[in-house]
């Protein structure tokens, strides 16, 4: 289909791609985001070993929770609490990123497939993960506000670096992050090199 | 592509975290959300007239619902990836603020598209709402972006290619 007009090819395509692409990653969203989860429990359990017990798998989503506790509505140490205070954690606006990724390299007419888009998720994985471990900071310093700035001993940063932190990759990196690995994959594919001709990006 | 992709990110995060100031949110971003939410409800309204605006809010008069237009709602990050794209690229600053221009409309069109979308669609589902709107929308968005800046290049392209015909 329109093999002498690759970007017809590829808008087509795209378009196509996108809907089902999006609705497998729905389908097995929760099994994705697992090992980035784990990865930021380990990370964050090292990090604030007095602040976060853990970030566990809760169905699609995780469950971050912390060492402490609530009581009449006021946060406590967990030895005073009734019960122990979680955040319930939404991998998926991080995530995403996968499934536009997939969309955009299967539209492409390219030599070779498969290898190309293990590549791909290899470098898109842990921007997810990290995207995550920003999401938790922002969940932990809205929610606990000073409890965990004055942690002794341990670094946290400063409350505008978490905010634009979790703004750039919740906001801008799940979906500049695919464009940029397609653009940079398809630099030799026909799309790129007949479409731009002379203005390619070298 | 290292020297584009470093200008690029540099523009990026500079742009991104100008945003972001109290000052740029207060006296830019909000009053541009709240003109599109005047201009969502100005497009609704001779089709359906249960729709009113106020400030960065749109609202059914009937049910209820209303929706915020809030940061990410508005555009205004894509259209910083687009300008960083386009300035981080060898063109004349003719083409550049050219393309910015038409680049933004074409945002901000597929961008009322967005919110109107959503405003009817959250009205009658909300489990469509937030998928659409939390991750098929920006996917979307991006794809905008990412057409206009390679309907750009082959612009350039095109244009170099004459120019060089008319010098040969």
């Amino acid at each position: 289909m329109d093999e002498h007009n690759p970007m017809r090819h590829f808008l087509i395509f795209v378009f196509i791609l996108l809907i089902p692409c999006f609705v497998l990653w729905t389908v097995f969203n929760g099994p994705i985001a697992i090992p980035a989860i784990g990865l930021t429990h380990f990370a964050l359990t090292h990090w604030f070993p007095d602040v976060v017990q853990a970030l566990y798998v809760d169905g699609s989503h995780a469950v971050l929770m912390t060492e402490f506790g609530e009581k009449d509505g006021k946060m406590v140490p967990l030895l005073e609490a009734e019960y122990r205070l979680g955040f319930k954690i939404n991998p998926g606006i991080v995530s995403y990123s996968l499934p536009f990724y997939t969309a955009l390299h299967f539209a492409t007419t390219r030599k070779e497939y498969m290898g190309s888009y293990m590549w791909g998720i290899f470098i898109l994985y842990p921007l997810l993960w990290f995207g995550l471990v920003c999401i938790c900071l922002k969940e932990l310093m809205v929610n606990l506000g000073a409890d965990f700035f004055n942690q002794p001993g341990v670094f946290v940063p400063n409350a505008d670096v978490i905010g634009i932190l979790y703004q750039f990759n919740v906001l801008i990196v799940p979906t500049l992050a695919p464009a940029i690995v397609w653009l940079w994959q398809s630099k030799d594919t026909t799309l790129l090199q007949v479409t731009l001709g002379k203005a390619r990006i070298t | 592509m290292k020297r584009f992709i470093s200008i690029f990110l540099l523009i990026l995060v500079s742009l991104f975290t100008l945003e972001m100031l109290e000052p740029v949110q207060k006296h830019v971003i909000v009053p541009f959300t709240s003109l599109l939410a005047y201009l969502s409800a100005a497009l609704i309204l001779p089709f359906d007239e249960t729709a009113i605006a106020y400030g960065k809010i749109l609202q059914f008069k009937d049910t209820g619902f209303a929706v915020s237009i809030e940061a990410g709602c508005n555009g205004v990050e894509a259209t910083i990836v687009l300008i960083a794209a386009i300035v981080a690229f060898p063109a004349s600053w003719r083409d550049r603020i050219l393309a910015i221009f038409l680049g933004f409309l074409a945002i901000q069109v597929m961008n009322l598209a967005r919110i109107i979308s959503l405003f009817y669609l959250g009205n009658w589902n909300m489990n469509y709402f937030e998928w659409i709107h939390l991750y098929l929308w920006p996917a979307l968005i991006m794809l905008d972006v990412l057409i206009v800046f390679v309907v750009y290049l082959r612009y350039l392209s095109r244009k170099d290619g004459q120019t060089e015909l008319a010098h040969g």
